[in-house]
């Protein structure tokens, strides 16, 4: 699989995926520069020496320029600086240590998008026009018109109440983040509600390459040999029809992590989402620059791994 | 007439009846025998019927508080109980059709007066201008764009104008690259070619000719968009960087019940009902739509 040219093509994307990190980070850096307020000043420090004590703490006394290249080094070293709230908190360590537990919960969503997704898809193009069809194509856009909070109050409501009163209090589900790993319903039911409105999207895609490859003369080979619909279903025909789901996982990455800022709201998931949103409403910049930075290289990372996989898919593509 | 064999009388009474039919004549009738794209139809103009009557009228003000016991449930004087204050939900959910409206519609505006010119530039002239529009969409696409337009909310300040315009900041890409497809596509047939050795000028080939042949892929779009423009809104509200209170919006209305929703889930479950179907008829509407407009394209 990993020739050498697939080797130096790996490397140079890993080259680029540092440039787009710093690209990235310069651009929200400056735009949140440009503007004003900040954790720092927003709060009412009666102190003048504090203040200024405190804004050459953080380099912030210093010409935009020099703190540009302060921050640049900064990145370059993976050093991202320290958050603006909480003093004396380093940034990179806090996020690789979210960044885990987004990627249990994400890692889940992504599972559950694409089996859920692809499952969907090809029964509706294999039973293309019946009550099956009809099913799986109106749950999709029942799906994906569901924003995620409203799936998650449904889980809520259907594991958290429902649950608890048909089991007479046995059996029921607390959100909430246990441990350093989180337990398998705190993991899972999150997931389930960040991942199905992808799933609707990857069902409808599936289906429609699939009803495409379904038709082709080599899938007709393959019934003529004698192989059952199954295989001919699971090994001829889905292979191929992967090829166009496997280009919105770039998209669905994106996706999933925007949905955990809500989601891991919600459920009390202490990730990149839930920090995201209480450092933005905290204004802490530092810690928003860098998310942005650590998103900009899990998509990039993302966007690899999917070029890799159509290498996978597809022997015919290579780098 | 005699049924010619092997075509049923659809196919041919739709063949006679098709002399002189314009492209929207002929999307209507598409249209119109597509059930769920109708009701969706159907739907919408009630929401906006609303929307306009909670303008002049609501059963009761939508932010007078303790009218009844909080967290009330549905009663016959309130059709969908009261909230954590003991405002009425249903007078609260009329006015946030408004919002969620003049988001959806508004940011669409904006997304095809942007993106139209943007792509028609990019797909005629090609060249230099395609290649900064084209690499300018290139990092849009990779950047996660609800956060990008959380930010901005955050930093320009919590208005509906404000929200109408991050929205539109994070969604203009996709009208065009949609329009600078079709227009790169549209700029080589023969008809473009006719027109320009007749004699007309860039500006007459890209308004009278390119642009009326995109214009269905271009409605389809919007209304594409507007769904989504309304769940952006719902998440910013949600994450409590919407309209400011207490102006209603459905996702924060629905987020100012979460915490309660093991007692009394109705004060969740109504705007969260009434998001669902809004987005959900916008969708069937937009499928309806590109099957009624782009025939070809049907899945």
């Amino acid at each position: 699989m990993f020739t050498r040219g697939a080797l130096l093509y790996i490397g140079q994307r890993l080259v680029l995926i540092v440039f787009t990190a710093v690209a990235v980070s310069s651009i929200v850096f400056l735009g949140v520069h440009r503007l004003p307020g900040s954790a720092l000043l927003n709060e009412r420090r009666p102190d003048p020496a504090a203040q200024r004590e405190l804004l050459h703490f953080y380099h912030l006394d210093l010409p935009l320029s020099q703190q540009y290249v302060r921050f640049v080094e900064g990145v370059l070293h993976g050093d991202l600086g320290e958050s603006l709230v909480n003093r004396s908190v380093q940034i990179t360590p806090l996020l690789l240590r979210e960044a885990r537990v987004s990627l249990e919960v994400g890692g889940a969503a992504i599972v559950f998008t694409i089996g859920i997704g692809v499952l969907l898809g090809v029964l509706a193009a294999v039973r293309q026009n019946t009550w099956v069809d009809y099913l799986a194509t109106t749950t999709s856009v029942i799906g994906y018109s569901m924003p995620n909070f409203v799936i998650a109050s449904l889980l809520f409501l259907l594991f958290g109440v429902a649950l608890y009163n048909w089991t007479g209090g046995a059996l029921y589900y607390n959100s909430g983040w246990t441990g350093d790993y989180g337990t398998l319903d705190q993991i899972i039911i999150p997931g389930f509600a960040l991942g199905f409105p992808y799933a609707s999207i990857v069902a409808r895609l599936t289906r429609a390459s699939m009803l495409e490859v379904i038709r082709q003369d080599y899938v007709r080979t393959a019934r003529a040999k004698g192989l059952t619909n199954r295989v001919v279903t699971i090994r001829h025909a889905l292979r191929n029809a992967l090829i166009p789901v496997v280009t919105i996982l770039g998209p669905l990455v994106i996706g999933i992590i925007t949905g955990s800022v809500v989601i891991e709201n919600i459920f009390g998931i202490p990730g990149l989402g839930k920090e995201f949103a209480t450092s933005i409403l905290q204004r802490d910049y530092n810690i928003v620059i860098g998310l942005f930075t650590f998103y900009a290289i899990i998509i990039a990372l993302a966007n690899l791994l999917v070029d890799l996989l159509y290498t996978v898919i597809d022997p015919r593509i290579r780098y | 007439m005699a049924a010619l064999p092997g075509i049923a009388q659809e196919v041919i009474d739709e063949t006679l009846a098709r002399e002189q039919t314009s492209l929207w004549a002929d999307a209507w009738r598409r249209l119109r025998r597509n059930r769920l794209a109708l009701a969706s139809a159907v739907f919408l103009t009630l929401l906006i019927l609303v929307a306009i009557l909670a303008q002049f009228w609501t059963p009761y003000s939508y932010f007078a508080q303790g009218i009844g016991p909080i967290y009330q449930g549905p009663t016959a004087q309130h059709p969908l109980g009261l909230d954590n204050f003991g405002r009425d939900i249903l007078s609260r959910i009329m006015l946030g059709a408004q919002i969620s409206l003049k988001v959806g519609i508004g940011t669409q505006v904006i997304v095809i007066v942007v993106g139209v010119v943007v792509g028609l530039l990019a797909g005629f002239y090609r060249g230099f201008v395609d290649v900064v529009i084209s690499f300018v969409i290139n990092i849009f696409y990779g950047i996660p764009d609800l956060l990008v337009a959380l930010t901005l909310v955050l930093l320009l300040g919590r208005s509906l104008g404000i929200i109408i315009f991050a929205i539109a900041f994070t969604q203009w890409m996709n009208m065009a690259r949609l329009v600078r497809g079709q227009t790169l596509a549209l700029r080589e047939r023969e008809f473009v070619e006719a027109a320009r050795s007749g004699g007309a000028k860039a500006n007459r080939i890209i308004f009278r000719h390119i642009l009326p042949n995109a214009l269905g892929p271009i409605i389809v779009q919007a209304t594409i968009g507007v769904p989504m423009a309304i769940l952006f809104e719902a998440f910013l509200s949600f994450l409590g960087l919407g309209v400011p209170p207490p102006t209603p919006s459905w996702g924060a209305m629905a987020a100012d019940g979460f915490h309660a929703i093991r007692i009394s889930p109705h004060i969740v479950l109504a705007p969260a009902i009434a998001l669902s179907l809004t987005l959900m008829a916008f969708n069937f509407l937009g499928d309806g739509l590109r099957d009624a407009l782009d025939p070809r394209q049907k899945r």
